[in-house]
């Protein structure tokens, strides 16, 4: 668990940083999309990890919340608790 | 005269000629020797080649270090030299922009 | 704690970028290993032959020169976006390195951070 890291991203699907953080996300990476990031979970990119989450509140705001598993779906608490055992965070 | 800031900096660097550096220089009681002359030539060249002053002090003493080795490139040989902020009064003497992160 | 500073803005559009070259230099002056990365069309940076005074501007390509003497370990630029915008090595500044953006690239660095 340790070591790995946590990319968070909050740029839609078209923006230019969201393409380079799949670009740069490892296999055993974790990824939590907020904010305009989560517009992705419509159609999952192919290099998503398995690790992957998307933030309740940004998701049930945009009417996406039940487009995917409520296992992909985490609070504030969850996306801290995944922040402070990350080895490294990414804010991109 | 050209036209200076309220700080004392030169608004055009381009503007700037040596008799302007004496003059800035006896503004802040410094009377320029050779190992003045030789700072305020190593930034002319410094803001002809990079289009930038030394940002800050640390930088400043950086790039000294750099071009002449530590004997000059350390804050108390620069200090001595140019008093208060070494980086700001160099760059006044030598009619460069204001280091944007000195206070 | 090495750093890595992503620039994809464009220069003269913004001062985003000038900011991040900013805090290099910033993290330089206190002897903090940081490297710029160029990405997208933060590429454009990097181009030779830059004449900003005719948008009022300094050029960039100049003040980017400056950063091996303050102390920034290493400028690197996207090979994809270099493709895109039609880079090649003698096009870019000299000491560039062109390399391509993936985890082996980010997990070198401690921080890794963005320009705005």
């Amino acid at each position: 668990m340790p070591d790995r890291t946590l990319h968070i991203l909050n740029k839609p699907p078209e923006h230019y940083r969201h393409h380079l953080c799949l670009e740069a996300i490892g296999p055993e990476d974790g990824l939590v999309f907020i904010e305009n990031g989560v517009l992705a979970v419509v159609q999952l990119p192919t290099s998503a990890p398995d690790r992957w989450y998307a933030l309740a509140p940004d998701l049930e705001a945009r009417g996406l919340i039940g487009q995917i598993g409520e296992d992909r779906v985490i609070s504030f608490d969850d996306m801290v608790e995944l922040t402070a055992t990350a080895g490294k965070v990414i804010s991109w | 005269m050209p036209e200076r800031n309220s700080e004392g900096f030169l608004e055009k660097p381009e503007h700037w000629y040596p008799e302007i550096a004496e003059f800035i220089a006896r503004e802040d009681g410094i009377s320029l020797s050779e190992n003045h002359w030789e700072i305020i030539k190593f930034l002319r060249d410094f803001y002809r080649d990079y289009q930038v002053s030394p940002p800050s002090n640390r930088l400043f003493v950086k790039a000294v270090r750099e071009r002449f080795g530590e004997d000059k490139g350390n804050s108390i040989y620069l200090m001595q030299l140019f008093p208060g902020t070494p980086a700001k009064t160099a760059c006044r003497i030598a009619g460069l922009p204001r280091p944007t992160n000195c206070l | 704690m090495s750093t890595l500073i992503i620039i994809d803005q464009p220069p003269y559009g913004s001062w985003e970028g000038r900011e991040a070259l900013d805090m290099a230099f910033s993290l330089a002056a206190f002897d903090q290993p940081v490297t710029l990365m160029f990405c997208g069309a933060g590429v454009n940076w990097l181009r030779k032959g830059q004449n900003a005074g005719k948008v009022g501007q300094k050029s960039v390509e100049r003040n980017l020169a400056a950063a091996p003497i303050f102390g920034v370990e290493a400028l690197l630029a996207c090979t994809e976006a270099c493709n895109r915008y039609g880079l090649t090595q003698t096009d870019l500044l000299d000491g560039v390195t062109v390399t391509a953006v993936g985890p082996e690239l980010t997990s070198r660095y401690d921080h890794v951070t963005f320009a705005g």
